[in-house]
Order: C-alpha cells, then sequence, then structure tokens
C-alpha cells in the first residue's frame, strides 16, 4: 500500500514512470474485474483504458482516505455501472443460456482431476461457462461476485468500494450466490 | 436457529468473515443438518469455478495503447485544466476594463456637465439679452 503511495506522490510530481508501473501493476485486476461485469473482452479492453485514464487525470484529487486499490476499484466499479447504462440504449445481447453441450462439458470439466484435462482447456471452458452464468445476473450481483470471488478482497474493502455496510455485503453475496447457483442448477440435480 | 440465516453464515464463512462465536455455531449446525452441508459443497463447487477460470489478459499492447491515448489526450487535458483559469483571467481582464472605462466616462461626464453649466448659464444670458431686447422694442418702439 505505502508502495502505491509512493508511485502516487512521484506521478504527481511529474514522474511518468510511476504512472506506468502503477499500470502494470493493476492492468490485470482492472481489466478482469470489469470484464467480470460487463461480459465482452473488446468493451472490457476500451473501459479499462478508460478508467487508466480517469486515474491520470484524478490523480491530483486523491485523498489518503482509503488505498488505493479501495479508488482503483471505485473508479473501475463506477465506468462500468456508466457502461451498463449506455448499452441500455442499445440492444446488445450477452449470451446466458446454457445448452445441454456445455452443461456436460462444465460437469466433467469440474470433476475432472488435473492430468485428465489440459490447464488450458480448463480454464477456456470455465471461463465461457462462468462468464454467461455471471452475464445472466442482475449487474449488483455480478459487482459483489467479481469482487469477491474474482479479486478476492475483503467485506470490509466491498462496502468501501460499493458504499455499503457490512451486513449488506454478507447479505448481498449470500443472495448472489443463491442467484448464480440458480443459474448453474443443472450441477445440482439434487434439489 | 432457521437453516436460512445459518445459509448466510455458510456464505461467510466460505469467506473467512465471520467471528469465533458464529463459526462454532455454524459447525454444530453443520453436524446436525445435511442440506446445509450440501449447501456448503456447492458454494464451495461455485468458489472452485472462479478459481480453475483464471484470470484473463487484455488485449495486445495494453500500456502501448493507452500511453497513445493520453499523448493524444494531454492537450485537451492541459486545455481543461487550465481553461477556467484562463477564461477566470479573461473575465478579471474585462471587468477591469469596464471599470476603467466607466470610471474615465464618469470624469468625462462630470467634465462635460460641468463645461455644459457654464454655456447653459451664457445661454441663459442671451436669453435674458434677447428678452430684454424685445420688452424694450414692446414698450419703445412707435405705436402703430
Amino acid at each position: 500500500m505505502e508502495e502505491d503511495f509512493e508511485l502516487l506522490a512521484k506521478f504527481k510530481n511529474g514522474d511518468e514512470q510511476a504512472f506506468e508501473s502503477l499500470v502494470r501493476k493493476y492492468k490485470m485486476a482492472v481489466f478482469n474485474t470489469i470484464y467480470s461485469i460487463i461480459g465482452d473482452a473488446q468493451e472490457a479492453d476500451d473501459v479499462a483504458q478508460e478508467v487508466f485514464l480517469k486515474v491520470y487525470t484524478k490523480a491530483g484529487s486523491f485523498k489518503k482516505k482509503s488505498s488505493f486499490p479501495t479508488w482503483l476499484y471505485r473508479i473501475t466499479v463506477n465506468s462500468c455501472l456508466d457502461e451498463l447504462r449506455k448499452r441500455k440504449d442499445k440492444i446488445i445481447s450477452l449470451e446466458t443460456e446454457f445448452d445441454q453441450d456445455e452443461e456436460l462439458k462444465l460437469k466433467d470439466v469440474l470433476a475432472s482431476k488435473e492430468e485428465d484435462i489440459t490447464e488450458e482447456l480448463r480454464r477456456k471452458e470455465l471461463e465461457n461457462i462462468v462468464q454467461k452464468a455471471m452475464n445472466s445476473l442482475p449487474e449488483r450481483d455480478r459487482i459483489i461476485l467479481t469482487l469477491k470471488e474474482m479479486e478476492g478482497l475483503s467485506y470490509k474493502e466491498i462496502s468501501q468500494i460499493m458504499k455499503i455496510s457490512l451486513a449488506k455485503v454478507k447479505v448481498w453475496l449470500f443472495r448472489a450466490r443463491q442467484k448464480l447457483k440458480g443459474k448453474l442448477s443443472f450441477l445440482y440435480p439434487q434439489e | 436457529m432457521s437453516c436460512k440465516k445459518f445459509r448466510i453464515l455458510l456464505s461467510a464463512y466460505l469467506d473467512r468473515e465471520i467471528t469465533k462465536d458464529k463459526e462454532k455455531e455454524l459447525l454444530n449446525h453443520l453436524n446436525t443438518c445435511v442440506d446445509c452441508v450440501r449447501e456448503l459443497e456447492y458454494l464451495k463447487q461455485i468458489k472452485r469455478m472462479f478459481i480453475l477460470k483464471g484470470k484473463k489478459e487484455p488485449q495486445e499492447f495494453f500500456e502501448t495503447r493507452l500511453f497513445e491515448l493520453i499523448k493524444n489526450k494531454r492537450k485537451q487535458l492541459i486545455w481543461q485544466l487550465y481553461f477556467p483559469v484562463i477564461k477566470r483571467t479573461i473575465m478579471v481582464i474585462i471587468i477591469f476594463f469596464l471599470i476603467i472605462a466607466g470610471w474615465v466616462n464618469y470624469k468625462k461626464l462630470l467634465y462635460h456637465r460641468t463645461t455644459e453649466t457654464i454655456s447653459d448659464l451664457l445661454v441663459d444670458d442671451e436669453i435674458d439679452e434677447n428678452f430684454q431686447e424685445e420688452l424694450l422694442v414692446t414698450y419703445y418702439s412707435p405705436l402703430k
């Protein structure tokens, strides 16, 4: 955290290399958060660029009230919400339904052991399937699941980013997981 | 406590965001409730899916494209940054010139009014003279 503050301070003093270091450090996190929320890799790339452009222009207004990643994630989530709002005007359909073939593949991937399936194939299948399930959820659930499951943030960090109480984080996450479980119900034939 | 409440706790337990007391309470419940044990397994499986899914790389030359974008926007950004200052400075200069112009005009007006008063008096004298001449003519002209 101190390292981020140092880099930011250097950047505020005109050191562009410090900004480059921050971009290198956080580009994966920012891109993956956006991709998981908006569900389109090309658009996620564009939004990620906008996020870093905002960081570049607003670095001067950053106060040490929160950590740099919390501030960055807040900008990222807000940019995603802006993008999703823009989308409401357009008709963009993301794939949200699973066909039988995909259901079987997912079952295989989850049941298989390391040696049965290559890591890359497993990753691609899961990426496709999890993303489809995520796309079908309301935006609030997508955001909270992304911050927890993809980014591994604590409840406290999530509450700061989403500006909600810790109790709400707990309940919203529970509900989001229930909805996601519902979308992947073919994995749970017992119920 | 109902199973529903324990399920909210399950979600927090999975994230290691639960107090020791609640954890103890939950573990006691799990010893007796098969449904909640199964629910915990589902939640673990969902968590595992996200872990196995891994992270995706942004498109190629992300930084290069970003720095190119910043370079292109920099002029615009500098303008955006300095525009309010420039606008304010221009406003101050305009207001300053308006005040100066107003003051100069006021001075001119005062001077003009002063001179006008004198000339007015002169005109009044002329009128007076004319009036007196007319009066003399009226009184002393031969009767028709």
